[in-house]
This record gives C-alpha cells, sequence and structure tokens, in this order.
C-alpha cells in the first residue's frame, strides 16, 4: 500500500480521534495542574492537586476498594469463566440456548442491569434474593447499608455483568485448541485435570491474558453500577475512583475540576502499568514483522 | 464435573466404561450449565416480574408472587406522563448516527491498518488500545467543557460525536483483525485485474468482510445504545437518554420507580433481540477476528 493511500483511508479516523480523544486527554493533563472551574481559564497550582488526592484519606479507600473489587472478580471470573467455557463446549443442542441467555446479561445496558440486580436485594422493593438469603442462614444483611454485605453484592453484580464476555472469549480459544494435541494427551494417558492444566491452558495462554486485561480494564472502571447499588458509596468506604472523580469534580456544588483530572491522570498511570506486559508483546510482534 | 466434559469430542477414542462415565459427566454438567443460566436471567425476570405487578404489590415486601392480575399500566403510565418517547428517540438516533459513522470511518482506517506493514500499523494499534481503555471522565469532562463552549451541550450531535470518538478504537481494533484475516493476494489480484486501491476495497473487501462489519456494528451499536456515563455528562433535559432517566426516576415514590423498570425492560428488550438475531455473527466474529489478531 502506498503511503498516500494509507493516509486518505486512515485520516477521517485519525482526525476525529485526535480532536474528540487526543485534545481532551491534553485538557485534562493541563486542568490537573490548575486551580480552574468550567467555562473559566485556570491558574497554575503547581503539584497541588495530586498532593490533596495523594493524601486524601476518601481517595485512599476508593484507592484500596478498586483494587480489592478489580482482584477479587478477575480472579472468580477466570476461574468461573473457564469452567463454563469448559462445559458449554461440550454442550450439543442446548448450547446456543445456554450462551443466548448468558449473553442478556452482557447486553443489558449496565445501569439497567445494576438497578435489576439491586431490586433482588432491596427488602424496600421486595427483594427476593435478600429474603431468601435471611431464611437461610437466619441473619439480616444490610446490603445498601453496610460495609461488606455491599461489597459482596457489587461483587456478585459485577462478576454477572463481566462473565459472559470471558466465556464467549475463552469458549472461542478452546475451539482453537488442535484437536490432535488432545488425541496426543489423551493417548499418553494424561488424566482430564492434567490435560487441561498442562494442554489446554498453556496452548491458550494468549487468549486468557486478553480476557484477563479486558476484565482488569473494565473493573477499574467500575461507575455507573455503582449509582443504584450503592447510593451511599462514599460514606460506608464503596466508592470507586471514578465515582470519586464524578463526585469531585462534576457533582453539583464541588466542581474541583484540577483535583479530578489529577485522579484522571493517576488512573491513567495505573492502567498503563496494568497494559504493560501486553504493549511490550505487541511491540515485539511488529519488531519481528518489520 | 467439568473437566471430564472438556475431552467430550474425543470420545470416540475412549474405551465403553470411561464413555458411559463422561455421559453422566455431560448430563451434570448440563444441569449445573441450565442451572447458571436461569441465574443469570434472574434479575432481568424479577424486574419484568416487578413491572407487569399492579403498583400496589409491585414492590411488596415480601414479594407478591401470585393471586394479582398482570397489568401494563405502568408503561402505559411511563408512555403517558413522562417524555419516555423522546427520550428513547433520542438513545435510537444517537446510536444509529455514530454506529453508521463509526463505521464508515473505521472500515478504511482498519483496512489500511491491516495491510501497511511495518511500525506505523503497530503504534497506532497500540494507541487505540490504550485510548480503549482510558479512564471516561479524562475524555468527557474536557468535552462537557468544549460543548458548552460551542453552544451544543445537550445536543443529540454533541452525545453522538463523542460516542464515534470514544468507540472509534475499539471499532478499528476489532475490524483490523477481520481484515487481517483476508489474505493480502486477494488484494494483489484485484489489483493487477484492474481494481484501485480503494475500489479493491469497495468491490471485494467490504462484501467479504459482511459478518465482520456486522459484528462491530452491533457492539458499536450496543455500546452507544446503553452508555450512561458520557449521556449522563452531555446532556441536560433535550438530549437525555433512557439509561440516564431510569437513574434519575430511582429514589422518586413508587409508581415513578415503576416506571423506571418499564423503561428499562423497553430499553432492554430491543438490545436483547438484537443480540439473539446477531448470536451467530458476535461469537463467529469473536472467534476468527479479535481472539486470534
Amino acid at each position: 500500500m502506498r503511503r498516500r493511500e494509507f493516509a486518505v483511508l486512515i485520516g477521517p479516523s485519525l482526525l476525529v480521534m485526535v480532536g474528540l480523544l487526543v485534545l481532551p486527554l491534553v485538557r485534562t493533563i493541563q486542568w490537573s495542574f490548575q486551580e480552574v472551574t468550567y467555562g473559566q481559564v485556570g491558574t497554575f497550582v503547581g503539584l497541588s492537586n495530586y498532593s490533596q488526592a495523594l493524601t486524601d484519606p476518601r481517595f485512599g479507600r476508593a484507592v484500596f476498594f478498586t483494587l480489592l473489587l478489580t482482584i477479587v472478580v478477575t480472579s472468580i471470573i477466570l476461574v468461573i469463566g473457564y469452567l463454563i467455557a469448559v462445559g458449554v463446549n461440550g454442550l450439543g443442542a442446548l448450547r446456543p440456548y445456554i450462551l443466548g441467555s448468558m449473553l442478556v446479561a452482557y447486553v443489558l445496558p449496565g445501569v439497567v442491569g445494576a438497578v435489576s440486580f439491586s431490586w433482588l436485594f432491596d427488602s424496600n422493593f421486595g427483594g427476593v434474593l435478600n429474603l431468601a438469603i435471611e431464611r437461610l442462614t437466619g441473619r439480616e444483611f444490610l446490603w445498601f447499608t453496610d460495609t461488606w454485605p455491599n461489597r459482596a453484592m457489587i461483587i456478585a453484580h459485577t462478576v454477572w455483568h463481566l462473565l459472559p464476555f470471558s466465556v464467549l472469549m475463552i469458549l472461542a480459544g478452546l475451539q482453537g485448541v488442535p484437536k490432535e494435541l488432545r488425541e496426543a494427551a489423551t493417548i499418553d494417558g494424561a488424566s482430564a485435570w492434567k490435560m487441561h492444566l498442562y494442554v489446554i491452558i498453556p496452548t491458550m495462554r494468549g487468549i486468557i491474558g486478553f480476557v484477563c486485561l479486558i476484565t482488569i480494564m473494565d473493573v477499574l472502571r467500575t461507575f455507573d453500577s455503582l449509582i443504584p447499588l450503592s447510593p451511599q458509596a462514599d460514606a460506608i468506604g464503596n466508592e470507586s475512583i471514578m465515582y470519586y472523580v464524578f463526585d469531585n469534580a462534576f457533582r453539583d456544588g464541588s466542581q474541583q475540576l484540577g483535583l479530578g483530572s489529577a485522579v484522571n491522570v493517576l488512573s491513567i498511570l495505573l492502567i498503563l502499568i496494568c497494559l504493560f506486559p501486553f504493549i511490550r508483546d505487541l511491540l515485539k510482534e511488529a519488531k519481528t514483522k518489520a | 464435573m467439568m473437566p471430564s466434559t472438556a475431552t467430550a469430542p474425543s470420545t470416540e477414542v475412549s474405551s465403553p466404561p470411561t464413555r458411559r462415565r463422561r455421559s453422566r459427566g455431560n448430563r451434570v454438567a448440563a444441569v449445573l450449565l441450565i442451572l447458571m443460566a436461569l441465574l443469570m436471567l434472574a434479575p432481568f425476570v424479577w424486574t419484568a416480574l416487578s413491572v407487569t405487578k399492579p403498583t400496589d404489590v409491585a414492590f411488596a415486601n415480601p414479594p407478591v408472587l401470585s393471586g394479582y392480575t398482570p397489568t401494563l399500566e405502568a408503561f402505559k403510565n411511563l408512555w403517558e406522563t413522562t417524555y419516555f418517547a423522546q427520550y428513547l428517540v433520542n438513545t435510537a438516533v444517537v446510536a444509529l448516527i455514530s454506529t453508521v459513522v463509526a463505521l464508515v470511518l473505521g472500515v478504511p482506517a482498519a483496512y489500511a491498518l491491516s495491510r501497511f506493514p511495518g511500525y506505523v500499523s503497530a503504534i497506532l494499534l497500540l494507541l487505540a488500545l490504550v485510548f480503549r481503555s482510558l479512564p471516561r471522565f479524562s475524555v468527557v469532562l474536557p468535552m462537557y467543557d468544549i460543548s458548552r463552549a460551542l453552544g451544543i451541550y445537550d445536543t443529540n450531535f454533541a452525545l453522538a460525536a463523542a460516542l464515534v470518538a470514544i468507540n472509534q478504537p475499539f471499532s478499528i481494533w476489532l475490524l483490523r483483525n477481520f481484515f487481517a484475516e483476508i489474505p493480502k493476494e486477494l488484494d494483489e489480484a484485484a489489483m493487477i485485474d484492474g481494481c484501485t486501491r480503494f475500489g479493491t476495497l469497495r468491490r471485494i473487501m467490504i462484501p467479504l468482510m459482511r459478518p465482520g462489519i456486522l459484528t462491530a456494528g452491533v457492539f458499536v451499536f450496543l455500546f452507544a445504545f446503553q452508555e450512561y456515563l458520557t449521556a449522563l455528562v452531555l446532556t441536560d433535559t433535550a438530549s437525555k437518554t433512557v439509561p440516564v432517566f431510569i437513574t434519575t426516576q430511582l429514589g422518586q415514590t413508587l409508581p415513578m420507580l415503576q416506571q423506571a423498570g418499564a423503561a428499562a425492560m423497553l430499553l432492554t428488550l430491543p438490545v436483547i433481540a438484537i443480540a439473539f438475531i446477531a448470536q451467530k455473527y458476535l461469537v463467529a466474529g469473536l472467534s476468527d477476528g479479535s481472539v486470534k489478531g
């Protein structure tokens, strides 16, 4: 392909991305060094937004909660997602129905899913799950106002929402494992357990890594679902980083845009660190192709 | 039970007793998977039940499960007492426009990326990946500021433009993987036969890529249709979308809450319909495209 053709084909898309993603991002970085609100020119304040964020105990709690959520949800999703994908892969006629029902949780708009989910647990709205759990355990849980029950509910919701994607991806990966490899392992007398551990999972390293990465990225960004699931997120320490940004930089009455932007920049750094192995692989691959 | 089912495709090489054990394992797995699928559907089903109950028992505690006459009153109320119709039109228009524009921009770009060798592609792709993972607020808050300055705050146009940009990296990423599956020799053959580069894209690649483009289109549409955060920040009343409307109804009186549930159902049903119709393409698309990329 000639350079000119390349430029014409990619130009419009690039223009939109530079104008609507890169420039806003640059603005965020500028704001993070300023004291500023919307529609005004800010004044440079150096690193004080960053030090304000890093010394704010509320921010610390948000970071702790977000990381906790990310680690727990990602581990659950990888294990359960793999098991389900293996199960679905062995299914016959049932398969499209199972996949179809799972897809519902994935395509349901995030907020809608979270609202529906919260109703299952809310005694004010005749929730059926909280009632069942109460009957089973004989204890009453305050799902919305008590820190740990609320966390459990948020974790359950996040797993519920993100699991179908990982099942789909892992299922696709399982179908890519060469049949000969499995047959060879069976002939060599590998048990099912060993087959998965030493043959199938290593072959699918790339996909499992990808699923892990996407899940981490999605959980780090948790925001929508907390609006219905944790109405008092700040008070009970279940605020995500994005919720903290929203509350400080956008909500009426407290538009500390500089502080919010500084937190945005910090989360970008965190995300880049998570992405690093993936980026390195991609660059390595590019180098061998070049 | 799970590990034994994985080897199901190779049962033909195993001895009879193992096969019997495996098929029992399969049945157990099937039952567990059905239970799991029902559990995944539970929140949706529960909401559907709540919004078809009469308002006085809709949120009763303990829940009323029988002895009432199902009613569509909540939907009627929603339609008559709120601006739901307008919000639904806003949501659909924004999703549709942003999908079409995203594909018109994304398809040629993805094609170029899949064919241009070397570092440029890799670096652009890397940027696409990084931008896909950005915290949404880091671009949406500046967009809010800019849209106010330009006087386009709270318009469908501003929201659609924002969503095109936000979804562009993902669209390109997905489409590029589909294009990469098509052998380069096909382009060369077409060009030897006298097609220009753009003719090749239009006449050969796009028809071949139909499932891939459809998959990307469905994804972008779904993202735009359900986007909450961007719509929350960039809209107020005129171009409010359904997801934002639903959350503003929360914490209100019970009839309004039931309306929110009804709105949720109406937003969800077309989405589920699309997902079911496109299921084949979604699964095939994911397995052919993004995974091997």
